[in-house]
């Protein structure tokens, strides 16, 4: 590592171009990281770094320009070449085996052997304690992969490549996925290890975190470098400014006052399992009013996906009772709910929100198709589905070519807008919205915020959750706290701080 | 009165035992293997062929063990190269092989259903003095053949190998995460194709335990579907090579309790049903109470 220090670019791009027929998807990208610094690469859904990710991995190759690896042009053949000089990637999905052990994930492809040809586990473990003393981290290295939380997974990875020898590490979006006080973790982490002279890549549209941690962060937008800056010389604003090409209008925020009359949702003792029978949710009460935005805040995998399932009548549950608009509807089935006023929006989008492969149209009067006016007689009347899916996709700006394409054809915004148009349209009373801006860049989250705030305007009642602080804070009229399947406490927007809710996520108290 | 039928249970389990350790190796290395049927018919023709031409039980053995490896890797490469589904291809190996199974016995030795050649040498049988006179334990450790020893004492190598060895470690990550195993510089389907390859050695040894071991002889019927009971075995086993052994001993035990049963003038074809369908009924059985416990310490 000690000549690399005397290189200028440790790791970069060189005037890469990559197209996909018409679309240039990397234009002319300029890249240069610098050894032992942290750089930052931000841009918006569509901007070109996942291209240029794919670039610098060796799984794709550049139509025109090359990769830069010590000052000199390289062509990579793949990631494993890529590693073979020294440049490790952590994907946003994990690449570990759930069935191992952190320890046997650590070693796999690089065991260390002893006698007989056994795995020697001490060595093992001694190079296991090393790293984590260097990470500054405790980690169970015994436990499966399947049962650790996903920050430690995460520190796994990291720690993994650095087992391997990487001194170069590419984090794709390292903290999606991660609670605050999580990610002041992961950032001491990387600021460790570059303080030890290893380079990071960052990836990231966080800008709070971009701004804290890089050294030198690039912009990038619909293709094309737009800036190289530092923190220094810029701010949040103008960083966002640069990603969209525009100011960003944010959802304006109305003074909350709680709704008259009874809920129009609640929850009493609700306890809902997951698939495999364990107790994930509950019990907790919650109520939510109509013309009210309820956020519910906490990390992935503390019982969100089951109060939404439950919320949307999707699972069966386990204990309790819901009853909507005054009416007992525990163990109703989802059509019950839908028929009430209920709309869902998944937050998988692929294999629930939508039927991807099936026709915009199609999408669009999923679950209506035996409703008047789509449908006579059990004939579909085509004429009547397309003026009407016209009609709500223009409201919602959706960019299509045809009705009759796939869904599969659209970007991850649109798509995403299709599914509200299908939920919005049929004049719900509640809203359940899981994740509602994963994957949609800056300028599709303001609108879709801007739809969801104006159903509450309306009067609908929104049950929000999302693994984005920002999006619920800047949505909520009441954010709940929830950690473990428990709710940890409940703040008013007024009343509401990234540290108050980050320590609600936490399963501590707010105060 | 009991040991004959002790020894007996235990000359039933062999090939099953050693079809599913190999069976479980290949699960636990990402594919169900359906075809090792098809790899211990093979096996036991071509073991019969070589005993009778050579005299030598060893190379009757390593020529099962063989064509029974073959035909593992050209199944293999068909489901990971060629990225075919393994459940068709491999009831197409079990058609296709019984097929070539009947053509072989036709063509070059002119017989049909079965080939009894002059001068099979059987597998010899290993009887340990003094301890042979123990009732009960002596039924069960002497008197045994050589592949009923090797098929017990790969349950505990098999047990220890997959954990403690590299080719186990990496085995287990390809069969629950063949990206990652990619990811970190492996070819997960040169790992599969290994364990393909395994499973059909070890159903060639099945294989030449029925032909060499049992009866001497091979008959186009001789697996009987024990490659199906070897596959409900190592499901039962949940991959866990004890629990495996478990699920083919008691096959094994309700296949020497049939043959009792067929000297007592019950009806033949019946009664040979009988271990399949018990083996069928103890199956759920067990699965239902698993599943009862799951959702027990799911409640608690």
């Amino acid at each position: 590592m000690m000549d690399r220090a005397r290189v200028a670019i440790r790791l970069g791009a060189r005037k890469v171009t990559r197209r996909f027929g018409p679309v240039v998807a990397n234009d002319q990208i300029d890249l240069a990281v610098a050894p032992g610094t942290i750089h930052a690469i931000v841009g918006g859904n569509g901007a070109g770094k996942s291209t240029l990710m794919r670039i610098l991995q060796g799984v794709d190759q550049p139509d025109e320009g090359s990769v830069i690896l010590d000052d000199a042009p390289v062509r990579l053949t793949g990631p494993a070449d890529a590693f073979a000089r020294g440049i490790g990637m952590v994907h946003q999905e994990f690449m570990l085996a759930p069935n191992l052990t952190l320890l046997e994930n650590l070693i796999l492809a690089r065991e260390p052997v002893g006698r007989g040809g056994l795995i020697d586990w001490r060595v093992a473990q001694a190079e296991a304690d090393r790293l984590a003393a260097l990470a500054g981290v405790a980690l169970d290295w015994r436990v499966k992969v399947a049962d650790a939380p996903v920050h430690q997974r995460q520190i796994l990875e990291i720690l993994r490549l650095l087992y391997r020898g990487a001194d170069v590490l590419i984090l794709d979006e390292p903290t999606a996925v991660l609670a605050p006080a999580q990610v002041t973790e992961l950032i001491a982490l990387m600021r460790r290890l570059k303080a030890e002279g290893r380079t990071i890549l960052f990836i990231s549209h966080k800008l709070d975190e971009v701004m804290s941690v890089a050294d030198v962060i690039t912009v990038i937008r619909v293709g094309r470098v737009v800036a190289t800056t530092t923190p220094a010389q810029t701010d949040k604003a103008q960083l966002a400014q640069l990603m969209v090409g525009e100011a960003v209008a944010m959802a304006k925020v109305a003074p909350y006052s709680r709704p008259p009359g009874a809920p129009l949702f609640s929850a009493r003792g609700l306890v809902a399992r997951d698939g495999r029978g364990l107790k994930r949710l509950g019990p907790i009460d919650l109520d939510i009013f109509a013309g009210e935005i309820v956020g519910i805040a906490g990390v992935a995998g503390n019982g969100q996906d089951e109060l939404v399932a439950s919320a949307a009548g999707l699972g069966a549950i386990a204990e309790g009772a819901i009853s909507f608009g005054g009416r007992d509807f525990t163990r109703a089935p989802a059509s019950r709910f839908r028929a009430a006023g209920i709309s869902y929006l998944s937050a998988d989008r692929s294999e629930e929100g939508l039927c991807l492969t099936a026709s915009i149209s199609d999408n669009f009067i999923a679950g209506r198709e035996q409703e008047s006016p789509f449908s006579r007689g059990g004939f579909l009347r085509l004429k009547m589905i397309n003026a009407g899916a016209e009609n709500a996709l223009a409201k919602l700006s959706v960019r299509y070519g045809r009705l009759t394409d796939a869904v599969r054809s659209l970007s991850g915004g649109n798509q995403q807008r299709v599914a509200i148009a299908r939920e919005l349209e049929r004049g719900p009373r509640l809203l359940v919205a899981a994740q509602p801006t994963r994957g949609v860049d800056i300028v599709g989250i303001a609108f879709i915020h801007e739809q969801i705030a104006a159903f509450r305007d309306r009067g609908g009642a929104v049950l929000l959750v999302s693994e984005e602080l920002e999006e619920i804070l800047t949505l909520s009229d009441r954010i709940v706290g929830l950690y473990g399947g428990q709710v940890t406490g409940q703040l008013l927007r007024s009343e509401a701080s990234v540290e108050k809710v980050g320590r609600l996520m936490l399963g501590q108290k707010a105060a | 009165m009991i040991d004959p039928f002790i020894q007996a249970a235990l000359l039933m389990t062999t090939p099953i035992l050693l079809a599913a350790i190999g069976g479980l190796v290949n699960r636990i290395g990402g594919l169900v293997n359906i075809g090792l049927e098809s790899m211990m018919l093979a096996g036991a023709l071509v073991a019969v062929e070589v005993s009778a031409a050579t005299g030598s039980v060893i190379a009757a053995l390593a020529a099962a063990a063989l064509i029974g490896g073959l035909i593992g890797l050209s199944m293999s490469l068909v489901v990971t190269r060629l990225q075919a589904n393994e459940i068709i291809v491999g009831l197409g190996f079990s058609v296709a092989v019984a097929g070539l199974v009947r053509f072989v016995l036709k063509s070059a030795y002119g017989v049909s259903g079965t080939f009894n050649p002059p001068g099979v040498a059987m597998l010899p049988r290993i009887n340990i003095p003094f301890v042979s006179d123990i009732p009960v334990l002596g039924a069960i450790l002497s008197g045994q053949d050589g592949l009923t020893w090797f098929a017990w004492a790969m349950v505990p190598a098999t047990a220890f190998l997959l954990h403690r060895t590299r080719a186990g470690l990496r085995l287990r990550a390809t069969g629950a995460a063949e990206a990652t195993v990619r990811a970190v510089g492996l070819s997960p389907l040169s790992i599969r194709d290994a364990s393909t390859v395994f499973a059909g050695a070890m159903a060639g040894l099945a294989g030449a335990h029925l032909s060499i071991g049992v009866v001497g002889l091979f008959n186009e019927g001789i697996t009987g579907g024990r490659g199906f009971i070897a596959l409900a075995a190592f499901y039962f086993g949940r991959s866990a090579p004890w629990r495996t052994a478990l699920g083919a001993l008691l096959f094994g035990l309700f296949d020497a309790a049939q043959i009792r049963l067929q000297g007592h003038g019950a009806p033949a074809e019946l009664v040979q049903m009988l271990p399949y369908l018990i083996v069928i009924i103890v199956l759920t059985g067990l699965g239902l109470a698993d599943r009862s416990r799951v959702s027990e310490r799911a409640l608690s």
